[in-house]
Order: C-alpha cells, then structure tokens, then sequence
C-alpha cells in the first residue's frame, strides 16, 4: 500500500503539486485522472523516486520510501514510462530478461528464466519472443516493456499513460492484463491515463487530481458522478450505468463547455 | 560467424607478425636466437600486442559511450574526449617539462574525463531530435577544445610537434615504450563484467532506476573506463578516428544492442579491423609505412559513410 | 508589424560601434600616415567587411533551413575540404607553389574547388528528391573528421617553414587579401546579396519549417537548393579569403537574433553582418595591439565564440 503526505513539488516558483495526500489502496488498481497540467505524472514520479520532492512523505507500507537503497526499492515498486527515444536494438526476449535485473544484475538463474518465461505468456508474447524492437508495432512493443516491468515482481508497479499512441484493441488488453496482475496476482498497480472510460472501466479506486491538488479521491462509484467530473474537467457528464460498467459521455453537449 | 571472425583475427595477427621493413629469417626465430628473434620481441610482438589492444579499447569504448549518451554515433573522437586529451598532455608538457609518459598519461585522463562530464551534461540538457545533432555538437565541443589547445601551443611555439603527437602512428611501439598500453587490459575485463549494467544504461535514466541500478555512478564510471582507454591509447600511439564508431554500429546491426553477448564480438572486431588497417599501411608504400592515423581515417571513413548510405534507405 | 523603437536603436547602435572600430582601427597609431600603412590597413578593412558578410550571411540563413540555432555550414565540410587543398599544394609542392600559383591562383583554386564540392553534395544529396539536411551534416561530418586526419598528417610531415605556411592558410587572417581577390569576392559576394534580397520574404516563410511552408505555397525543395547554392558561394569566398572560420558563424547569428529582436531576415542578415564586421576589426586589433602578433585572429576568434558556443549550449538545452 503506498500513502504520499503533503507531498509538494515546485520548480523555482512555480508549484506543480502542492500539499497532496492520497492513499493507493494495496491489491488494487487505482487511477490517476485529472486535466493536463494537474500534476498527475509529476506525483507518480516522486512516488517511483524519478523526482525528488520539495517536501512531504512518501510511505511503502508504512515505511518511509527515503531510506530504501535504489536495489532495493526496484524489488518492491517497477515503473514504467514513455520511452519515445528508445533505440537499442534488443530482442522482445532479451529486454524482458533485463526485468530481472535487480535481482541477478545479469547472470540468469533458472528460476529468472522461468519467471521470464511466465511474463511472456502472460501478455501472449510468445511468437514475439525472438523478434527486435525495431521491427513490432507501437501497441506490441508497449506491451514487450509491460512484460519486462512483470518480470521484475514487484509488489507495486506504476504506469505513466500507457495508453497513448496505442489502438484500441492494444490499450484494451494492457488493461485486461493490468486488471488480471490485480486479482490473480494480488499487486498494486497505479497508472495515470487519459481516458476517463479507461479508468472507470477497470479500477478500483480512483485520484482526481486538479491544479497540483488532489480534487477528489474514493472508489469508482463515488468520484465517478456527473457533478464530480463536472467539476473537474468543466464538461457536461452523461453517465450511462450498464452490467458492462460505467460509460462517460461527454461528446455532442448542448451549450458550450465551462 | 563468431568462429569465423576468430580464424581472420588469427590470420591478421601471423600477417601482422610477418610483415616489416627487416628481414626475417624464420629458422632464427624457432631456434630463439640472432637478430631475428630480437625483431620479433622487441618491435613486431609489442607492436601486434599494442595493435590489439588499442583496437579493443577504442570498440569498447566506443560502445560504453554510445550506451552513455544513447547515440549511435558517438566515440572518443566526436565527443571531445581526444581534444581534450591533447590539451592534457600540452598542459603536462608546459607545466612539468620533465615530466615521463606516465604523469602525462595522468593529465591525459584528468582532462579527458572532466570533459566528457561536460559533454554528458551538456547532451542531456539537449532535448535532441535528430541523431546526427549529437555528433556534430560533439564534434564542435572537441574543435573548442583543440582552439584552446591550439592557442596555448601557439604562444610556447609548439603547435607543429603538437599535432604529432596526435597523429596515431604505431611505428613507436617498441619494447620499453608501450606498456602502458596494457592498462586496457584491465579495463576490458571491468566493462565485460559490466556489460549487463552498460546496456541498462542505454535504456534512459528512467528505465534504470526504475530496474534498480545508480544511475549516475554507473556513468561516472563508465567514462572514467573511457578516459583510461584514451588516455593510454594517446600517449602509447597517438589518436586513431571511427574505430569506436564504425565496428559498434555494425555489430549491432547483426547482433543487436545485448552488451553481454555483443561485447566479445566488437571486441574482436576493433581488433581487426585495426590489424588490417596497420598491414594495409605498411604494404602500401613498403618498406616505408603510413600511419595507422591516416589508414584507419581513410578505411574507417570509407566504411562509416557505406554505413549511413545503407541505413539511409 | 510596428517596429519598436528600443531594438532599431540598437541595431543602429551596433553600425555605430562598428563604424567607430573601422575608424579606431584605420587611423590607430597610424601617425597619419597616408602613404603606406593607411592604404595598407584599407585593404584589410574591406577584407573584413567582405568577410564579414560572408560568414554572417551563410550561418543565418543555414540556421533557418535546418531550424536549429547551434549549426553552422562549418561543419558541412567546406573548410575541411579548403584545407586539404592547402594541405596537398605543400606537401606536393612545397612553398614552391607559393610562387607558381600565387595568391590569387591560390584563390582561384579553392573557389573552384570549394563551388565544385557544392555541386557533388547538391546532385548528390537530391538525387532521389531527399532533401534532408542532416543527412548532408552526417556527410560534413565524416568528411571533417577524415580530412582532418589527413591533414594532421600533413601538418607534422612537412619542414617547419612549410608549416609555418601552411598555418597560414589553416587560420584566418587578413594579412594575405590582395586587392585583386578583393576586388573578385566583392563582385561574387554582391551577385549573392542582390539575388538573396530578393527571395528575403520566401526566408522568412522557411523559418517556420518545411511543412508549413509547402502549405504556404513555397516550393520547398526549390527554395533550399538555391539558398544552399547561395551559401556555397558564400563560404567559398570567405574560407579563400581569410581561412576557416568555424564558430564565429554560430556566435554571429545568435547574436544577431538577440539583439535584432526579430526573426525577419531584412532585420536579422544587416545586423548579423554588422556584428561579423565588428568582431573581425576587433579582433584584429587586439591582436596587433594586446597581443603583439602572439596569436592570430583565427585562433583567437574560435577561442573566444567557441567558448561562447559552449555556455549557450549549456544555457539554452541546445535548442533555443
């Protein structure tokens, strides 16, 4: 479970996130939503210790994160994030394997293997496996980086908008295999995304954030609300409740938006 | 095709033992004895072990700073490292006149080192949209550099014999006179022990720390490896361009980017690529030699254009 | 668009100071003297003003072509190529072939070498209607890089007293002008000024990239062959009048564009020439008078800018 604590980062004077408190409940998916600018990514950043914060706290369970060695912290918290300049030249097999790297820092154990082998299947990478970087499509190399951050077996993973660029069909299964790292495999996956469907579709728990502070934070059903949203992004909401899930309609509005 | 490279590797070390200016005589050499054996111990074996060795070095280091500043055209010569070994051994040689190649080879690295820290940092605030932009601005640090040098030479009047020391030339090397060389030895191993953290290296200070690995010290030390490897190159046999340019970028081209599996292959391949570099300039105007600087300029550039023209299509 | 008063004070500040360097420069410990050191420091001045357009102009406009601030036609491999003409008449020749070209052989020699290497990149690099200009930089490059090589093989085989020479040519410096080159380089340079003033709004356009300005109606590809043409003259000229250059360039357009205040090349092009000018005269006379002849202008030049390079590398993340 990871709780942040008046938690503030600012750049000469200009405060991107300011006094945020928020708890990412453990086993579950939560997503960080909100309007560009609000300080989304920038929080998850301090959380995966990208950035260091102005000030505040940062606790793994309890602990405060700022003792934890670098080695240590990337067993417990894998973070993964756009990469648009990524140009090595590696097989989908071998940037998988460097998942296990804080553990064996390259010298592969039969039991790595095995773990490698599982991430593979779990995204249904398989025919991929000898294929290079270079030569698969921007949905399938999303989801070669997603196996590598499986393998690693952290308890916690974090996932800045790993939707973008991605069709539809690609950004439904990272989900589905985010959903599935939650309930079969109990881990605490926190991801900032765009998409409001996305987010009310398939988590549990939901922090809206607004101008460097949290705006709201609860379960699906409470923040996801007509006023709620309203609120946030200063559209009008038409939420559509269905045995499928929640759907958010905020195309064709009368009236222009706020 | 590894044990291929391995046979041609071999096959250039016996031409690189055979060919020289001396005569000699073979059946002298098997029985240890005469002139012969004192050519081959005290010029052609340390001239083929420095030979090799610099050709390693130069690929390895070639790769670690490619992974370093995630460009696949950086090397020692585009990124200011040579320069600012030049002013280095200028500055040891105005301030200690005295000074032996060893203390030189100390400035050397002090310069090259603080330099490349430079050029580290200066990349990284670059938000860089095109590769080639890296090089060229590599290329543009290293000429301010050498205007430094170059001004500091003028004034003590030593710019002629400063370009020579620059110029690689293996035909110094003679016992007595090149072990220094066999500091990259050492280096080779360290990197290959490293190999695995290099290439996480490659992948942006995001994905590494997030696998767990410090970041900046495993920068740190690996441009510390690349001073090393420059500076014992210089003083030992002077600047010689586009061999951590050129053998890197082909071998990923087969092999991929995976330091662990790809290390010994560039390995061998500088290796060789500077072997037949050296025989191909002591054949052609024999007996007497052009100098590695110039043939491995000349075949390295020629290689590195058909590289970019290939990869352009 | 309204020109504010403060930057066109400026920039007439600017012709201010460079008019007051020309004239410190002209009549300096002269003692007046009308017949020889006067006349004499003539010339050189109108090497440098020919000069100084010649390296401001190219850097301008190739800034705008590739859009980025820090490059500079320097690296394109023009320089390299010059100095290994220079290279090769010394080691082939010797200072014999001071005598049997003479200066302005000499002259004649790389402008026609240089416009020659021009037209080879040119056919070559549009031969499939590519039209990138990185993809020329990556060729400067190699060729710098290996020219270099050879050149500093040059430099070390050759007698001192060639050296010596043939540091003379490898750096710039207004000492060799003769009035005859002079004279040539002003008719090429103002052929250039003339055609290029009249494609100046077509420059501005180009500025905002190659995208938006064949949605502008520029025939892009057209606009960037003749400005390149353009520049080849220019840079040949310069780099066989005075030597190479390097960095002044980069220095001279950042300048320019911070002290014109607009992106106009009206604007930018007087002034980056203005500010060219001024750093020559200036440059010159510190050598002469500070330095007593202790460094040359080119040294000292590319110290200076190329130090100057570096801090707006760091300050400015390299793409302002």
């Amino acid at each position: 479970m990871i709780s942040v604590s008046n938690l503030t980062k600012t750049y000469g004077n200009k405060t991107v996130v300011s006094g945020v408190s928020a708890q990412f409940p453990a086993r579950q998916l939560t997503s960080l939503i909100g309007p560009n600018g609000a300080g989304k990514s920038t929080l998850l950043m301090m959380i995966a210790r990208l950035l260091a914060p102005s000030s505040g706290d940062i606790l793994l369970d309890g602990h405060s994160v700022t003792g934890i060695p670098i080695a240590d912290y990337a067993r417990r918290v894998a973070t993964l994030r756009q990469s648009p300049d990524f140009n090595l030249r590696l097989t989908v097999e071998e940037l998988v394997a460097f998942g296990r790297f804080p553990y064996s820092r390259g010298a592969l154990t039969p039991e790595d293997r095995r773990v490698i082998d599982e991430a593979i299947a779990f995204l249904s990478l398989e025919p991929l496996r000898g294929a290079y970087l270079d030569e698969i499509s921007g949905g399938q190399r999303q989801m070669a980086f997603l196996a590598m951050t499986i393998a690693q077996q952290t308890d916690c993973l974090l996932l800045d908008e790993p939707l973008n660029n991605l069709d539809i069909k690609h950004a439904v299964q990272i989900m589905r295999a985010l959903r599935r790292l939650c309930d079969e495999q109990g881990r605490t996956v926190v991801l900032v995304v765009h998409d409001i469907n996305f987010a009310a579709s398939y988590s549990d728990h939901i922090v809206a954030m607004k101008g460097g502070a949290v705006h709201c934070a609860g379960p699906v059903s409470e923040v996801v609300t007509e006023a709620q949203l309203n609120a946030l992004y200063g559209l009008d909401f038409e939420i559509t409740r269905s045995p499928r899930g929640l759907l958010c309609n905020y195309f064709n509005l009368s009236g222009e938006p706020t | 095709m590894r044990a291929a490279l391995f046979g041609l590797f071999i096959v250039l070390c016996g031409a690189s033992l055979l060919v020289g200016a001396q005569q000699v005589v073979w059946s002298q050499v098997f029985t240890l004895s005469g002139d012969a054996w004192l050519t081959i111990t005290a010029s052609r074996l340390p001239r083929l072990m420095a030979l090799v060795l610099t050709g390693v070095g130069l690929s390895v280091c070639g790769v670690i700073l490619q992974h370093i500043v995630r460009n696949k055209f950086v090397e020692p010569a585009t990124a200011g490292g040579l320069d600012a070994a030049k002013l280095g051994i200028l500055v040891a040689l105005t301030l200690l006149p005295a000074s032996g190649p060893g203390v030189r080879m100390l400035f050397a690295l002090a310069f090259c080192f603080a330099a490349s820290l430079v050029f580290v940092a200066i990349v990284q605030r670059i938000r860089v949209k095109n590769t080639v932009l890296v090089p060229v601005i590599g290329l543009m640090y290293g000429g301010v550099l050498s205007a430094v040098a170059e001004f500091y030479a003028y004034q003590h009047n030593i710019l002629q014999s400063m370009q020579g020391w620059l110029l690689g030339d293996f035909s110094k090397v003679v016992q007595g006179n090149y072990e220094i060389i066999y500091l990259i030895l050492p280096i080779v191993v360290l990197t290959y022990l490293y190999a695995q953290r290099f290439t996480v290296l490659g992948m942006g200070e995001g994905i590494a720390t997030s696998l767990g690995l410090n970041y900046r010290a495993t920068v740190a030390l690996g441009l510390m490896l690349v001073a090393v490897t420059v500076a014992a190159t210089v003083i030992t046999v002077g600047a010689i361009p586009f061999v951590g340019l050129v053998i890197p970028n082909l071998v990923a081209l087969h092999y991929g980017d995976n330091l662990g599996r790809t290390l010994p292959v560039v390995a061998l391949g500088g290796a060789s690529l500077l072997l037949a570099c050296d025989i191909l300039g002591r054949l052609l105007i024999y007996p007497f030699e052009v100098p590695i600087g110039l043939t491995a300029g000349g075949v390295g550039g020629v290689l590195f254009l058909l590289l970019i023209l290939w990869r352009g299509r | 668009m309204t020109h504010k008063p403060i930057p066109k004070m400026l920039r007439y500040a600017v012709w201010m100071v460079v008019i007051a360097l020309a004239l410190a420069f002209l009549f300096f410990r002269a003692d007046w003297d009308f017949d020889y050191v006067i006349p004499k420091r003539l010339v050189r001045l109108a090497a440098m003003l020919i000069g100084g357009v010649c390296v401001a102009w190219p850097s301008i406009v190739f800034q705008t072509l590739t859009g980025n601030r820090i490059l500079t036609p320097a690296v394109m491999g023009y320089e390299a190529v010059y100095l290994l003409l220079q290279s090769l008449l010394i080691l082939f020749m010797g200072t014999q072939s001071l005598v049997a070209l003479g200066a302005n052989g000499n002259f004649a020699l790389s402008v026609v070498l240089m416009l020659g290497y021009s037209w080879a990149i040119h056919r070559w690099l549009f031969r499939d209607g590519r039209n990138n200009v990185y993809f020329l930089l990556l060729i400067g490059l190699v060729l710098t890089m290996v020219i270099g090589t050879f050149t500093q093989f040059v430099q070390f085989k050759v007698s001192p007293g060639e050296f010596s020479v043939l540091l003379g040519f490898s750096q710039a410096s207004f000492g060799k002008a003769e009035p005859g080159q002079l004279l040539a380089s002003a008719v090429l340079v103002a052929a250039v000024c003339a055609v290029g003033i009249k494609t100046l709004p077509t420059l501005d356009v180009l500025s905002l990239g190659r995208d938006q300005a064949l949605s502008l109606g520029v025939d892009y590809q057209r606009a960037v062959r003749l400005h390149l043409a353009l520049i080849a003259v220019l840079v040949a000229v310069s780099t066989s009048l005075l030597g190479p250059t390097a960095f002044m360039g980069i220095f001279v357009a950042n300048t320019a564009y911070a002290l014109a205040r607009s992106i106009r090349h009206r604007v930018t092009l007087p002034t980056g020439c203005a500010i060219a000018i001024g750093i020559f005269i200036l440059a010159q006379l510190v050598v002469e008078h500070v330095f007593n002849y202790r460094t040359t202008v080119g040294i000292l030049v590319n110290l200076v800018c190329g130090a100057w390079f570096l801090a707006l590398m760091v300050r400015t993340r390299g793409n302002a």
